[in-house]
């Protein structure tokens, strides 16, 4: 037994030094945030003593990450309420609905599931252009929509199939529609899933950026995390301003990971387990 | 909305009004009807537009058919063909994605101490966007940057990690590997979390080792966990290391970084040339579609035989 208890200490320093090897980066950056450019040249690992927050500002508003994240949360906010939306309502009836043709319906979501999007990246730039959808705001909402939706679905419905065929019997007994079933009955009991299906689109969204480069071409349409990357260019020879607008950026996931960490978790297994 | 009578178990007894029965059995139609459409417009359809596409020819010849010379043009690209062999390399390294976060899975189940900790922050790095991600790399592998201070203070060389043609690859798929095992790893937590705990307690009474239990008693029974993990990561190494090529690398050193979907955003967007990315993106679906399906055969067999 000793021997097996040493070899658990084995294990742990690797671990240790891999834990380190992952917090690290993102503690260099946001120590480099708080130096003055002179600091950061001279004094390049020390810690930033007085923190500065005149960087922050400086990416902020200087920078232009303020209207950057302006546009970030605007498509976000509603390509994830759209999604949900949308996601729940086809969950809700290829789980509990009996109606022509919906295993053929939930094979195609399914088959839209196996479509990156670089493989349609072309056809679907000149579909939204053909539109005039091209570097407005629905144009990109509505290719995240379509990009995550048949994630979404699946998941949803895979949630929904858990709820007993009794319950919706019960609700229309009581003599609920089927939109009333789905606006008194399964929009409650989706919570848990919609809640882990929601922050996962979130993040997918939020950190996306070859989508938003396509359907964002103009400046001022940018998202955060083209945004970011444009104060490379723009600062790069003031690396602590740069850093501040990473800094910046991370901000919103990280304190999305930190309050709500087992719902993403739950949302990443959910489809292994069901899949 | 109380609508008595129009109940599915009622049908029968009361004859419903034609109207409400007609809206209820269209009902589940209305609620797939937003989604299908968005997926059949924006995802299916433009699938069979870009294959179409790809036989069609470029500027002037917009249009109108060329057969396979957008492919014969492929194969003679330089760049395409590194973003092949690059692919190739990914596929290389698939094991080792996949053996490390679950082998760290390992760990975490077998209680080392830490392991709850250990867990959140592995995770941590899966949220961060590949911009970011990318960003706070541009600044740790800069010549001057911490990994190369640590490599002088143990007395290497400094390495031209995104600099030098033979390395900057790896260095890219390095750095995919660290901000997307935490991913990998909750999913192999959850394949632990249903595994039948009986045979790793008698292995234990045996006095088993632990690379014995690691291959006798946890492989075998998390072939399920291990396929889906294999299939999800060679997915994510083929659809998402752009965000980190465009920030770290823009497909440079020498084009010695491109990858397929990276050639054809450059082959779309930069040099106008969409009739030439789509054949690049038909053949990036091809091979996925060639590697998943070999991949699962493959664990199939393998997971069959224990």
């Amino acid at each position: 037994m000793p021997g097996r208890r040493l070899a658990r200490w084995v294990a742990a320093v690797p671990m240790a030094v891999l834990a380190l090897a992952t917090i690290y980066p993102l503690v260099f950056t946001a120590n480099v945030a708080m130096k003055t450019r002179r600091d950061y040249i001279l004094h390049r690992f020390s810690w930033a003593g007085s923190p500065r927050w005149d960087n922050l500002a400086e990416a902020w508003a200087g920078a232009g990450m303020a209207r950057y994240f302006a546009n970030s949360f605007i498509v976000v906010t509603c390509a994830v309420a759209l999604l949900l939306l949308l996601g729940s309502m086809a969950g809700f009836a290829l789980s509990q609905l009996r109606f022509r043709g919906s295993s053929m319906i939930f094979l195609g979501c399914l088959a839209g599931l196996f479509v990156p999007f670089q493989v349609i990246m072309v056809p679907l730039t000149r579909v939204m252009a053909d539109s005039g959808l091209v570097d407005t705001y629905p144009g990109l909402i509505l290719a995240y929509v379509a990009q995550f939706l048949p994630f979404t679905v699946f998941l949803m419905t895979s949630h929904y199939r858990t709820i007993p065929a009794e319950i919706v019997d019960a609700a229309r007994i009581d003599g609920n529609t089927v939109y009333g079933v789905y606006r008194r009955i399964m929009l409650p009991l989706g919570v848990p899933a919609l809640l882990s299906v929601g922050i996962l689109d979130t993040l997918f969204c939020w950190n996306d950026v070859l989508i938003s480069l396509l359907m964002m071409p103009s400046p001022e349409h940018r998202t955060l995390m083209i945004g970011v990357n444009s104060l490379r260019g723009q600062y790069s020879d003031d690396i602590p301003t740069f850093a501040s607008g990473v800094l910046i950026a991370a901000v919103p996931v990280l304190m999305i990971y930190l309050f709500l960490q087992r719902q993403i978790a739950d949302g990443v297994t959910a489809g292994a387990t069901k899949g | 909305m109380k609508q008595r009578g129009r109940r599915r178990k009622a049908d029968t007894a009361t004859r419903p009004t034609s109207r409400g029965a007609r809206a209820e059995r269209l009902a589940p139609y209305v609620l797939v009807v937003p989604a299908v459409l968005i997926i059949v417009v924006l995802r299916l359809w433009p699938l069979v537009l870009g294959i179409n596409f790809s036989f069609t020819g470029d500027g002037e010849l917009n249009g109108t058919p060329v057969g396979l010379n957008n492919y014969l043009e492929l194969a003679d690209d330089p760049l395409f063909r590194t973003s092949l062999r690059n692919v190739g390399l990914l596929v290389l390294l698939l094991p080792v994605a996949v053996a490390i976060p679950g082998l760290l899975a390992t760990f975490i189940y077998l209680r080392v101490p830490g392991h709850r900790v250990y867990r959140s922050v592995y995770f941590f790095p899966a949220v961060l966007s590949p911009v970011i991600v990318g960003a706070i790399f541009n600044l740790m592998l800069g010549f001057d940057g911490p990994l190369n201070a640590l490599l002088r203070a143990i007395g290497a060389g400094p390495v031209d990690w995104l600099g030098d043609p033979g390395i900057a690859m790896f260095t890219v798929v390095g750095v995919h590997i660290w901000a997307t095992f935490g991913m990998a790893l909750v999913v192999f937590l959850a394949g632990f979390s249903t595994m039948d705990t009986s045979l790793l307690d008698a292995a234990r009474v045996d006095g088993a080792s632990l690379p014995q239990i690691i291959w006798h008693v946890i492989i075998p029974s998390l072939t399920r966990t291990i396929q889906f993990v294999f299939v999800t990561t060679m997915i994510g190494m083929l659809t998402s290391m752009f965000g980190l090529l465009f920030v770290m690398t823009g497909g440079g050193p020498e084009g010695s970084t491109y990858l397929p979907e990276y050639y054809i955003w450059h082959q779309q967007g930069q040099l106008n040339r969409p009739a030439l990315a789509s054949a690049a993106s038909t053949v990036l679906f091809v091979v996925m579609l060639v590697v998943g399906i070999l991949q699962i055969t493959l664990l199939r067999r393998a997971g069959r035989r224990d």
